[in-house]
């Protein structure tokens, strides 16, 4: 009865974690950016929610809403003012990380001078855990965190393959030179992949407010698991993401069954160190040799 | 007054150590790592074993931390031969992660999260440093050593080498330089170096944890570089000053409320990130032409 257990709390986390590296995954595919603040916008989305819906009590849509709307903005803005003008001089890939490093720990503690340095939570009756079967323990919101995945997943899917600017999107990651030639400009482009990256994390924002809680420093640790899951799955393939994050989470979990809980953290990078060591291209990238 | 200014000066020196032998790979080797907390934790925990438990001789506890640390970074420098660029991020990432949780779990010789306690000055030739103004005399003679190891390595035939292969590493290896010896041999002269920073660490604070090794150190030491400069001698010790100042600066600002004194300094040197990069990624000492190099 363990293993299943652990096995429904891995599901969980699996799809929490492939919802979290989707806009990483996508944004890193199409613009190469190394984009580090994505755990910043996590906590963006994530504290907005809970400031609008727990404190000032708004409605749930409203506040989700406006939660997206902070998090797109966040991702826009940074992207229009400070990654485009650091590219204009042909910056390598470190310098964008280290400046979207410095965005990320002004967020940090932009946000723990407001909020505290402390944990929140949502209060919902969701996150309360049912005894499904004797000694299985399933809260009902793990179910909507899995729907909530597969649900962003089609759209993202549908998005990409079935319209003109998920097409367009999609030659951005193949090759930015060559769609100028037809016409297209990467830097609106990019604004479109940063628009859609960053709303793509509020689902899980608002989703982990209410199942483990917010902290203003937990924007590393989602950082650390969206660069993972990215590499993982294989760059510029969201599929990939989707399976490296589940993966995770689900290795997370269920080594719990042999080890201590502390050590589980660890589980995840030991499986990221290993696939940079053997298979750097990740479950569907392709081959990357040095 | 005095035993505050010794105080900061010592740790300015262990910093400056960390900063220079970060930017030794990360300015010269091109090897971006965000690991390097975990080499100085090495140090730190190696050298605070030996002397609570056998012996308090400098010279074998910084032998020990320079050693340890130095074969630890073959962990480093595995993925350094295989991937470059953003995969060699993530992989330093992954390290420090399970450096952190190794650190704070395994119990019987890290002491867990409680750290170790206790840590005695080290002897050399029979002289106990328990003065901290002999203690800081002898970081800084560290500090010039380790400044003095890392020029020789850099003007010599094994820094033009190591630029070589930042720049082009299929160009320097059809020139017939060893790229996989060369990039090793960096990694575990950086890594021991920084040991020797983690040793004196313990020795001077005589009470270690987890706290210290965390990646907001590696990112903060990432910041000195490059705040300071990267690829250049000089830049990482400006980047140290710089940031350490910066702390008790700030104390002297009236209209700041103490409590947030930390938080403060965390913005304003994540902005100074945000802002240097984007118009001078060359860093203070460096200068705009290496922005592509940086």
């Amino acid at each position: 009865m363990l293993f299943v257990q652990l096995l429904a709390n891995g599901l969980q986390t699996g799809a929490l974690y492939a919802l979290i590296a989707a806009g990483f995954s996508l944004i890193f595919g199409m613009t190469r950016i190394f984009h580090a603040a994505h755990g910043a916008t996590f906590t963006i989305a994530g504290f907005i929610f809970y400031e609008l819906f727990a404190i000032l009590h708004w409605a749930l849509p409203i506040a989700a809403i406006a939660s997206a709307a902070a998090a797109g903005l966040f991702g826009v803005l940074l992207d229009r003012f400070v990654y485009a003008i650091i590219q204009r001089h042909e910056g390598s890939f470190f310098t964008v990380f280290v400046a979207s490093f410095g965005a990320a720990i002004v967020v940090q503690n932009l946000i723990s001078i407001f909020f505290g340095k402390g944990m929140v939570t949502v209060t919902t009756p969701l996150s309360k855990s049912i005894e499904v079967m004797p000694s299985l323990f399933i809260a009902p919101i793990s179910g909507i965190i899995i729907l909530c995945a597969i649900v962003a997943f089609l759209i993202l899917q549908w998005l990409l393959t079935r319209t003109n600017l998920g097409i367009a999107l999609r030659a951005l990651g193949e090759n930015p030179n060559l769609i100028e030639v037809y016409g297209l400009t990467p830097r609106r482009l990019s604004q479109y992949v940063f628009l859609i990256g960053s709303i793509l994390v509020v689902p899980a924002a608002i989703l982990t407010s209410a199942t483990s809680g917010l902290n203003p420093s937990m924007g590393n640790h989602v950082m650390l698991i969206s660069i993972a899951a990215t590499i993982v799955g294989g760059v510029g393939s969201l599929r990939g993401a989707a399976v490296a994050g589940m993966l995770l989470g689900l290795a997370e979990n269920l080594c719990l069954a042999v080890i201590d809980p502390q050590w589980s953290e660890a589980v995840t990078f030991v499986i990221l160190f290993l696939f940079i060591l053997f298979r750097p291209g990740g479950v569907y990238g392709r081959a990357i040799v040095s | 007054m005095l035993a505050y200014l010794q105080n900061i000066a010592v740790l300015f020196c262990i910093n400056a150590m960390l900063a220079l032998t970060l930017n030794f790979i990360m300015g010269y080797a091109g090897i971006f790592s965000l690991a390097h907390a975990i080499f100085f934790g090495v140090g730190a925990y190696a050298t605070a074993y030996i002397a609570m438990y056998f012996t308090d001789s400098l010279l074998i506890c910084m032998s020990a931390s320079i050693l340890i640390s130095a074969l630890l970074s073959m962990a480093l420098a595995l993925p350094a031969l295989r991937v470059r660029g953003e995969y060699f991020v993530a992989a330093s990432l992954g390290l420090q992660v399970i450096g952190v949780t190794i650190f704070s779990e395994w119990k019987s010789v890290t002491g867990g999260l409680g750290g170790m306690i206790g840590i005695p000055r080290p002897k050399l030739f029979g002289y106990v440093f328990n003065d901290d103004g002999m203690f800081l005399l002898l970081a800084f003679v560290m500090l010039l050593i380790v400044i003095g190891i890392i020029a020789l390595l850099v003007r010599g035939s094994f820094g033009r080498s190591l630029m070589a292969i930042r720049d082009s590493e299929s160009a320097a290896q059809s020139y017939g330089k060893h790229v996989n010896a060369v990039k090793t041999i960096s990694v575990a002269v950086s890594a021991g170096l920084a040991g020797v920073a983690g040793s004196l660490y313990a020795f001077y604070i005589s009470f270690i944890n987890v706290e210290s090794f965390m990646l907001e150190t590696s990112i903060l030491l990432m910041a000195m570089v490059i705040i300071g400069g990267t690829g250049t001698l000089f830049g990482p010790v400006v980047g140290a000053a710089l940031l350490m100042s910066l702390p008790a600066a700030l104390t002297y600002l009236p209209f700041l409320p103490p409590s947030e004194l930390g938080t403060i300094q965390q913005i304003i040197y994540g902005l100074a990130m945000v802002l240097l990069m984007m118009f001078r990624p060359g860093g203070l000492v460096g200068g705009r032409s290496r922005e592509k190099s940086a």
